[in-house]
């Protein structure tokens, strides 16, 4: 009795403050419109928010080609240049690859300029919305969490990594981006087989996943046209296999591992939309830990540095809605708040 | 003893593919009649066929009588066609994109690999691709040689480029049975040597085209898109076998065995009917069909690779060769000379590649996929159990 007191207690001044934000009218109309604006986007579901975005941008990213959309070559995010027909568009670690195996000769004339072309086109994309592309349209980030919910339902507990695995497996992604690097410009040498390129494609489920979407099973197969492509393929069905089997215990379980997230991170400093704390205003109460899919912990220690955005983080922004505190977090867009954690949003959110 | 029993395997082996070549119904290509040409049809154009070409031709006991080469007797007993000695058809003329020596199929790197017609073969460091190709006689798109300059025959040689006059421009060439040319746009290329010599009264016209796609990943898109719809046939060639391009045929396209392709007979643009078309695999194995009403015929590309498994290459590049030909009723005059009959004679070659089905399993890829699937699930199952304490009620004595 006296515990439910307590809680009756703390409550009330929330829902006062809540209630008092909700309720104080701006001075002027075109504030007031802004304010409401404001508050609109700060209150939204953003979980219903992001599955029906995802969803669009799956569709769009899957079967866009049919629609005779092409957005180009250069794309932040796996939407997957096996996947022939339906793709709008193409993960630029496929042409990156095939750029990068090259004969050395070639690397060094006026034809390879087409790599910094890309790289810029990329970076273009890329600096819109940050990693953003992982947390909101990447297809197989989409999948993972669509695999997250099917665990949900079937009431299968997700797993967590202890501090010691998640500082070791932090390191794989970009083991895994030098290597797709490397290996092609070793084939390009001669050093290696061609039917070793595209390295990480052969072995990313995305290849065996997405065009699966649009009726092309073909790339479940094992390729016995050489020694090399056995491997390679055998490699593939096996992380195919993983990405299965891991999305079902762990959230975002292969985003952990992505190269792509890895090269996203070398570049995600000069990018328009950000995510900022403001450590003042953090009770480190642990919301924004307990809601991150990566399990990033300095979401919630760290208190000292505004740009909070880590190399594992997708920006999916579940953090700024989990959390309770006014302007704690935030995303910004070329510095202007586009989305920030209020006391009320919070509130409207948890009902 | 088993020496003899291998010659009478061999003998009958070579004996089946001819019988099933004669037998064999060619593919039609609208279901309609018309496919195969009649006995009485093949009897009238050897009848018109010149004299030498007649004799050198095997009737279907003496083919087989000839030794089929290494490739055509692994792949014996195969339906398809038949093997052509050098002999046959040693007066057709057609473009190739490699010379004699080098047409062993072996993939090259530094090119484009692979379209269903030609794809251009690298090119000088600086400048624009350069492509060359090679005027060769004979039929076996492996062994034909160089054709020989003829100097009673009159020869035109005419460039259709993407961004050129839509008839062509000539192309000088110092050796006729050497010529390249730049490709500075993407697009199709096409090459029209031409011909023209007289034969008692007969005029025999032979168009040799070779169409080479030249298309880049980061090239124009404009380019591409005016590519793709670029006309492929010249209104003033004589005679012309064009490609029949698949409605899902992307810039970057590969014709594999196993794959159904069509061909379109054309004369100064218009479609001949009954023309009589021969497809010669890599191999050297032959197809023959007639053109139906629209000038279209069908062939299904013959698998025609057999190599160890250990020496197989899913990018080995083999060549065919399609011939048509067609008599027709003209007379005119020729340096001077009159004619009363012209003999066309058009060919067109191409490459293909081993089929993906030859050397893809899915019943392998699925295997490991569901096994490892069901390994990582027993895992992390036993893992997890392992994992859970047993229920261990510890009771207190209030009154201790």
């Amino acid at each position: 009795m006296k515990s439910s007191e307590t809680q009756a207690s703390a409550m009330a001044p929330v829902d006062n403050r809540a209630q008092r934000a909700e309720r104080s009218p701006p001075s002027r109309g075109g504030d007031r419109v802004t304010a409401g604006i404001r508050a609109a986007i700060n209150h939204v579901d953003l979980n219903r928010f992001r599955f029906w975005f995802q969803l669009v941008a799956f569709v769009l990213f899957v079967y866009g080609g049919y629609l005779a959309i092409d957005l180009g070559s250069r794309l932040p995010f796996f939407s997957c240049g096996y996947n022939q027909e339906g793709r709008a568009g193409v993960c630029y670690l496929l042409p990156l690859q095939h750029q990068l195996s090259r004969p050395w000769p070639m690397l060094f004339t006026a034809a390879s300029l087409s790599i910094l072309s890309g790289l810029g086109i990329f970076f273009l994309w890329f600096i819109v919305l940050n990693k953003g592309w992982c947390g909101f349209v990447c297809p197989l980030g989409t999948l993972q969490d669509w695999l997250t919910a099917l665990r949900r339902r079937l009431g299968i507990r997700y797993a967590n990594y202890t501090r010691g695995q998640f500082a070791q497996l932090t390191k794989v992604k970009y083991i895994l981006l030098a290597l797709t690097i490397l290996i092609p410009l070793g084939i390009g040498g001669g050093l290696w087989s061609h039917d070793m390129s595209p390295p990480f494609c052969l072995i990313c489920p995305a290849r065996m996943i997405l065009p699966a979407f649009t009726g092309d099973f073909s790339q479940f197969t094992i390729d016995f046209s050489s020694k090399t492509s056995i491997v390679m393929t055998t490699l593939g069905m096996m992380v195919t296999a993983l990405f299965i089997a891991g999305g079902f215990i762990k959230k975002r379980f292969f985003c952990f591992l992505c190269p792509m997230s890895a090269l996203h991170y070398l570049f995600s400093k000069l990018a328009l939309f950000r995510l900022k704390k403001d450590g003042d205003k953090c009770t480190r109460c642990g919301d924004c830990y307990r809601v991150c899919d990566l399990e990033i912990k300095e979401i919630a220690d760290e208190v000292n540095k505004p740009n909070i955005m880590t190399d594992d983080c997708t920006l999916c922004l579940k953090c700024v809605a989990a959390c309770p505190e006014d302007g704690a977090l935030k995303a910004t867009f070329a510095g202007i708040p586009i989305f920030e954690s209020t006391e009320a949003g919070f509130i409207r959110r948890m009902r | 003893m088993p020496r003899l029993g291998l010659c009478a395997a061999l003998l009958m082996a070579v004996l089946s593919i001819d019988g099933y070549c004669q037998e064999a119904p060619a593919r039609k290509p609208d279901g309609n009649e018309g496919g195969r040409p009649s006995d009485a049809q093949i009897a009238k154009w050897r009848a018109r066929r010149p004299a030498d070409e007649v004799a050198a031709k095997p009737t279907p006991g003496a083919a087989t009588a000839d030794a089929p080469n290494a490739d055509s007797i692994r792949g014996g007993g195969r339906p398809g066609g038949r093997v052509m000695t050098a002999k046959h058809g040693s007066n057709v003329l057609w473009l190739s994109d490699s010379p004699p020596s080098r047409g062993n199929g072996k993939s090259r790197w530094g090119g484009m690999g692979g379209m269903g017609g030609m794809a251009m073969g690298g090119g000088a460091r600086r400048g624009p691709p350069v492509k060359r190709l090679w005027l060769r006689a004979g039929i076996d798109p492996q062994k034909s040689g160089f054709a020989r300059d003829d100097a009673k025959a009159e020869t035109e040689i005419l460039l259709v480029t993407p961004q050129g006059k839509p008839e062509g421009e000539p192309l000088s060439a110092a050796e006729h049975h050497k010529l390249s040319f730049e490709m500075p746009v993407q697009g199709y290329y096409r090459l029209y040597l031409t011909k023209r010599k007289l034969k008692d009264d007969t005029l025999a016209v032979s168009v040799a085209k070779a169409e080479v796609a030249y298309f880049s990943h980061g090239g124009d898109e404009e380019e591409r898109n005016e590519a793709a719809t670029a006309p492929r046939a010249l209104d003033s060639a004589p005679i012309e076998i064009v490609r029949e391009k698949k409605p899902d045929e992307k810039m970057f396209f590969r014709l594999t065995s196993g794959d159904e392709q069509v061909f379109i007979v054309l004369r100064k643009g218009v479609p001949v009917a009954n023309a009589r078309v021969r497809f010669v695999s890599h191999a050297g194995w032959v197809k023959e069909a007639v053109s139906d009403d629209q000038g279209r015929v069908s062939f299904q590309i013959v698998r025609d690779y057999f190599p160890a498994w250990n020496e197989f290459e899913k990018r080995f590049k083999a060549a065919y060769l399609v011939i048509a030909e067609t008599d027709a009723v003209e007379s005119g005059r020729f340096n001077d000379q009159p004619y009363r009959s012209v003999r066309y004679q058009a060919t067109l070659s191409g490459s293909y590649y081993p089929s993906p089905s030859d050397y893809r399993s899915y019943a392998w890829g699925l295997g490991i996929g569901f096994a490892f699937l069901i390994f990582c699930g027993t895992a992390i199952y036993l893992y997890r159990r392992r994992r859970v304490k047993p229920f261990a009620e510890v009771r207190f004595d209030e009154k201790q």
